[in-house]
């Protein structure tokens, strides 16, 4: 070997080695990413896509709704302290500041063979990675008249925040003095564990101050309280003695639009003015439709490590669609925290690196008992390589002592900084 | 002369092999660490702010005005219960020392 050849081998080790790195870079630029669904999941993944590839992968977002409003703090629009406009976010943000393309449209059908997405519109889409965060679908069919009663209005759920949130303040508003405003929670796991409870808090607020002498029946098909339950209780002992009437192992298997008559499971027969009935939930429909839901048909099973789908390649499940891990709640942070490590993974792998083997989560979820105080539930997830999983760290997270209004201003310092981190 | 030229043609060989590997592993180990340490920042972001800038007077404590080493020092007391609070006791105690110091060193004043 003389010294041109040696020169001229280290140059070609050289081209490789740029070329090599800057083949992986290419692949990062040149993906494409779709992120179907713009809630706390998909929001936050378009924009840390952005930001963990220093703004140079290539991200679209697709949701149907002009706006984002919040699910978590809805629950004081029901109560009427707060007004949706307060809980409304653009979604313009993602586009002007970070570079996202939003088509304001829904998707109708994925073929993960083929990787495209076919959207509501007609079009069709490409796609290298996909991350889909549909949130929640309501599985009406597993109460028995549910469809008809909401069809007619006699019922609603508005456990996706929007214009049933108000029309529910409204029916609220409505009832009787003496009235029963009756609010039923489906077996776990469902969006938002403490949602029906604060609800229920809200609910009965108003009708303390308005109409004191009606009642919120809460009919729980869990055998207790799934979430913060010696807190709320102490506060319904406490706040709502007389007005809140908690009944465990109550599970509502049919309603009677006409008569506005409830049938469980187990018990007698329950009529209430206002019926706010929350049937069993499932992935959101474009994740079963697209055979995602591959843990009973109802959740989606993902790696933890990057949050891809067991059942296919490249598409990645965030928030209330998957099946949880253990400890883990469907919730809005919690949606937003899987989003960012998904973020990450993906930008690892199409960069070409090891994926980040010690992804964190964190969860906190506010729970108003009145307009003003609050209660938490925090907690820390760390993955855990040898079970593939997310595991709380021992002796971490927990619950507020005691309702307080120092929490109720954390609360909303929260919202005002997951809706920034998520959509601003 | 030629037993020169032999050595260079093995340490030729031995860097053409590791090139092959060896620098740009390092060029992505360096990024990707960088990219696990941002993350590991992200946790905290839902509550305090993208990079630790919160929203102004929105209600929760700004952590963007501590340098790293302030930082570091509260998060190490709500660890240890030194220092109290309603969830940051809570949360510290779920991160290690060294995520704690990743933490401050990625979203401490600059």
């Amino acid at each position: 070997m003389d010294r041109r050849h040696f020169i001229g081998q280290s140059a070609a080790a050289l081209g490789l080695l740029a070329g090599f790195s800057g083949q992986a870079r290419a692949n990062l630029q040149k993906a494409e990413i779709l992120v179907i669904g713009g809630g706390y999941g998909g929001a936050t993944a378009a924009k840390y896509l952005r930001l963990f590839s220093n703004n140079t992968a290539k991200v679209t977002l697709i949701e149907p709704n002009a706006s984002f409003i919040s699910c978590p703090m809805s629950n004081l629009v029901v109560g009427g302290s707060r007004t949706l406009a307060e809980l409304t976010s653009p979604y313009d943000n993602l586009s002007k500041r970070h570079g996202i393309n939003i088509i304001q449209d829904s998707v109708a059908s994925i073929d993960a063979d083929k990787k495209t997405v076919k959207l509501a519109s007609g079009k069709t889409l490409r796609y290298d990675k996909a991350v889909v965060s549909p949130g929640i679908t309501l599985m009406m069919d597993s109460i028995e008249g549910l469809v008809q009663a909401n069809k007619a209005g006699v019922t609603l759920q508005a456990w996706k925040a929007g214009a049933e949130t108000v029309a529910l303040h409204k029916q609220m508003t409505s009832i009787r003095d003496g009235g029963t405003f009756a609010l039923s929670i489906p077996e776990a796991p469902y969006r938002c564990p403490p949602g029906p409870y604060e609800r229920a808090c809200q609910v009965a607020n108003y009708l303390k101050k308005n109409k004191p002498k009606s009642k919120v029946l809460i009919l729980d098909a869990n055998q207790d309280v799934t979430s913060k339950g010696a807190l709320f209780k102490k506060v319904w002992a406490e706040q709502y003695s007389g007005i809140i009437e908690y009944l465990p192992k109550h599970n509502v298997t049919a309603v009677d639009a006409k008569t506005k008559t409830i049938k469980l499971e187990v018990q007698d027969d329950i009529k209430a003015d206002v019926l706010n009935l929350l049937p069993a939930m499932s992935a959101g429909e474009i994740a079963v439709k697209t055979g995602l839901a591959n843990s009973n048909g109802r959740w989606v099973n993902v790696n933890f490590i990057n949050f891809e789908s067991t059942a296919q390649k490249d598409i990645h499940v965030l928030g209330d669609s998957i099946q949880v891990a253990p400890a883990m709640p469907k919730s809005g942070h919690m949606a937003n925290s899987h989003a960012k490590v998904a973020a990450a993974a993906i930008v690892a792998e199409l960069s070409g690196w090891e994926i980040n083997p010690a992804p964190v989560l964190t969860n906190t979820c506010y729970s108003f008992v009145n307009e003003r105080e609050v209660v938490h539930v925090a907690s820390v997830h760390q993955y855990n390589a040898a079970e593939k999983t997310f595991k709380t760290v021992p002796g971490s997270g927990g619950l507020s002592p005691a309702p307080s209004t120092l929490e109720g201003v954390y609360a909303w310092g929260w919202a005002h900084n997951i809706w920034a981190d998520s959509l601003g | 002369m030629r037993e020169k030229y032999l050595k260079s043609a093995i340490l030729g060989a031995l860097y053409i092999g590791l090139s092959h590997w060896s620098p740009y592993a390092l060029a992505q180990n360096a990024d990707a660490s960088n990219l696990y340490k941002r993350s590991l920042a992200a946790t905290c972001a839902n509550c305090h702010g993208t990079d630790g800038i919160g929203v102004p007077n929105a209600g929760m404590p700004i952590i963007n005005n501590l340098t790293s080493e302030q930082m570091l020092t509260q998060l190490k007391a709500f660890k240890s219960g030194a220092r109290e609070g309603t969830i940051m006791p809570q949360l510290a105690k779920g991160y290690s020392d060294e995520q704690l110091e990743t933490i401050a060193n990625q979203l401490g004043k600059k």
